[in-house]
């Protein structure tokens, strides 16, 4: 049984949408939540990826002894792998910044449970 | 006893279960009925927008939700206390709306 | 050409001017000196920039690049493709020019406060605020929709930081909350973003109007309806309307009163920005005119109600804010060019009536370092002036003539009426009238109740600079309460294009 393999990579795509939006809701722990935030972008990142697929495409440089109606039709759609790559940096930078709080926030409470330390302080 | 009164010892039976702590004064008891009449005002007003899709329907969700609201008449206090700062609780909310906004521009689309 | 690159100047000059303030951070006078400059030089630039359109990198569409267009085939010249956009494009015309210049105003407002007000100013935290201010002003500029993500990115992570410095206990922890419910609409929002690439093949947004008016694309299909979903989602997050009004109203509690006026001016030209993007690309669905009249009605009514039973003023402030967003929101959803200029100009008018609100109280804040009502009293008699300016700030938002709200929530009532919908016109009379009672309850806790024993007012005289730009916010409300066809002539060419 051949399978289309874009179709697979969106379905799991797909799949680490989901599992990191549970993750993300219902696990306790801040770290897993912070992982499972994880599974979310980097689910949203493949599923960019999947859709810049080109059966047979080749690599979007275009090399001086190509032909451009030949390179139009056959190279790979490069606009995705830019956004991927920006959204990437992005997704490093905020998890940098969650990081730092989480470190801030377990050094004050002494625990990563964000029922303890995220719940309503009644302000 | 009047109906003012019967309603203020109502929210205050309804907050003194929520915040044993927190000391009840006037103003606060006040502030809870204003906002309850403010919101079964506007609920009610916004209600009658949908006369725009079946005058009846109107009818009957004016009366539903008239209903509704004087049997559950403390409503402020309890939407006061969901309306927390809980991460769980505000996670919980975000994605119960993401799945309605979803479910709505899919399917809301059919009749409008 | 050339000077259209002042379009571009508008976000490279907050964005250069924060990296020098954070290298420079410690040294307390060059930060002052640099930061005034940046910050009178920001709402300049937008009333000397020319109209037009910018492209990044000269990457003009081949249409009008005749040197790059020569030797291509039909295949590429016979098409549409010869007219699309291959770069990021900023376009800059009357309502941006508006939008930007009061954005402008407002950060030059909150760091003339915050230089007067702290004794060592922070390099990083004045770094924050302009990196925001750039982010916000690239969203309202920017036709490129990958763009727009970005910044709001940045935007989110600006608003964390100015929330992390404030000092303000559990400060940490709501910055926490703000990225991780951050964490999950930006990636959702660019799925939609993604969704809508993979369909259109572009993310310049003037381009995907012309791919769904010509038909090459079924506007109505699932996935582009799913699209729509997701970007309005993360429309929701970056505004403040619910079910992320919590935790807005809570960012805006956590940050010092000149933070929380900039973080509101934020959110407000954030909604307009990325909700006129969502009428321009969807004005076609008549579900979306639908579904954001029905949140911004629930904007309305939960933030209000919850602004009354508050005890904290600075939450009352907050959820205020967040509920004054509603009558943005129906401004846009009616889908008449006098609806939307409405909505735009109620906009424009909130986030200078909310940073006047911000910034006031914040006085309070300074002179007796809490904002619990129950605890609060007698602050008439500290400063009488500053009390008067407040009482007109409040008399601003519940929109009493001659002040500008007043205008701007006329007109929206007006348009609902002229749409066919006075339901909208009485429930934004009604609300208006409770946000009045709900100011005039806090102002009497606070300014004109004998003041308890408890209470310490701290001997610090309120700085100068603050009362200025009470006065200067003041002067501004009236001005475009008596005369707002200085804002509406901006807004109306933006408002009739949408429809």
């Amino acid at each position: 049984m051949v399978v289309d393999s874009q179709l697979m990579s969106f379905f799991t795509a797909g799949s680490l949408v989901v599992i990191g939006i549970f993750a993300a809701l219902f696990l306790d722990n801040l770290i897993k939540k912070i992982i499972g935030l994880a599974f979310l972008a980097d689910g949203v990142n493949l599923f960019i990826i999947t859709m810049g697929y080109k059966p047979g495409g080749i690599v979007y440089i275009f090399l001086p002894d190509m032909v451009v109606s030949n390179f139009a039709q056959t190279a790979s759609y490069p606009l995705p792998f830019a956004l991927v790559l920006t959204n990437i940096v992005i997704g490093a930078s905020t998890l940098a910044v969650i990081l730092g709080l989480v470190i801030i926030l377990n050094k004050r409470h002494g625990s990563l449970s964000a029922s303890k330390i995220l719940r309503d302080k009644g302000e | 006893m009047s109906f003012y009164d019967i309603i203020l010892k109502r929210i205050r039976k309804i907050q003194e279960k929520a915040e044993e702590e927190e000391p009840i004064t006037n103003v606060t008891a006040s502030a809870m009925l204003t906002a309850e009449l403010t919101l079964i005002a506007s609920v009610l007003v916004a209600v009658v927008m949908v006369r725009l899709i079946h005058p009846v329907l109107m009818i009957i969700m004016i009366a539903a939700v008239l209903i509704i609201a004087l049997m559950a008449m403390p409503i402020m206090p309890r939407l006061r206390r969901e309306q927390n700062d809980d991460l769980n609780n505000m996670m919980f909310y975000v994605v119960v709306a993401l799945g309605i906004i979803v479910a709505l521009f899919y399917w809301g689309n059919l009749n409008v | 050409m050339n000077a259209n690159a002042l379009i571009a100047v508008m976000v490279i000059l907050p964005i250069a001017s924060a990296l020098f303030l954070n290298l420079l951070h410690k040294k307390d006078r060059t930060i002052k000196i640099l930061a005034i400059i940046t910050a009178i030089v920001i709402p300049i630039i937008p009333l000397l920039t020319p109209y037009g359109s910018h492209f990044f990198g000269g990457y003009v569409p081949l249409a009008q690049n005749a040197t790059l267009a020569q030797g291509l085939p039909s295949l590429i010249t016979g098409t549409q493709l010869f007219q699309f956009h291959p770069g990021v494009m900023y376009v800059f015309t009357s309502a941006q020019q508006l939008m930007v210049f009061v954005l402008g105003l407002i950060t030059f407002f909150a760091i003339f406060t915050f230089l007067n007000e702290t004794k060592r100013p922070s390099g990083v935290y004045a770094f924050l605020m302009f990196m925001g201010t750039a982010s916000v002003s690239a969203i309202l500029l920017s036709d490129d929709i990958f763009n727009i993500f970005v910044f709001f990115e940045i935007a989110a992570l600006a608003q964390v930081g100015i929330i992390v410095a404030s000092g303000i206990k559990n400060n940490y922890e709501t910055a926490l909350k703000y990225i991780l419910l951050g964490n999950i609409a930006g990636p959702l929002l660019l799925l939609g973003i993604v969704i809508l690439l993979g369909v259109t093949g572009n993310v310049n947004v003037t381009d995907m109007i012309f791919t769904f008016k010509q038909g090459y694309v079924d506007p109505n299909s699932p996935v582009i309806l799913m699209a729509l979903a997701l970007i309005a989602f993360g429309w929701l997050y970056a505004s403040g309307l619910p079910p992320f009004h919590t935790i807005k109203s809570a960012v805006y509690s956590k940050a010092l009163p000149h933070g929380a006026a900039l973080l509101q001016a934020f959110s407000v030209f954030t909604l307009v920005a990325i909700g006129i993007i969502i009428l321009r690309l969807f004005s076609y669905n008549s579900f979306t005119n639908i579904a954001i009249i029905g949140i911004s009605v629930i904007a309305m009514i939960l933030g209000i109600t919850m602004a009354i039973v508050q005890t904290d003023y600075k939450r009352i402030l907050g959820y205020l804010a967040v509920g004054e967003l509603g009558y943005i929101g129906i401004g846009l959803g009616l889908g008449t060019a006098f609806g939307i200029t409405a909505g735009l100009f109620q906009a424009v008018n909130e986030a200078i009536i909310t940073s006047f609100l911000f910034i006031g109280f914040g006085t309070v804040l300074y002179k007796t370092r809490t904002s619990n009502t129950r605890k609060l009293g007698g602050m008439m008699y500290v400063n009488p002036k500053v009390a008067l300016l407040v009482l007109l700030a409040g008399l601003a938002m519940a929109g009493v003539p001659p002040l500008n709200a007043f205008q701007s929530k006329l007109m929206l009532i007006q348009a609902a009426i002229q749409s066919g919908l006075p339901e909208l016109g009485i429930i934004m009379i009604l609300l208006s009238i409770v946000t009045f009672m709900t100011f005039m309850k806090a102002f009497y806790t606070i300014y004109m109740r004998p003041k308890p024993k408890e209470l310490e007012i701290l001997d610090n005289k309120i700085p100068r600079s603050t009362v200025i730009s009470l006065v200067a916010l003041l002067i501004i409300c009236i001005i475009l309460g008596l005369f707002p066809q200085i804002a509406t002539n901006s807004l109306q060419t933006l408002a009739a294009g949408l429809v």
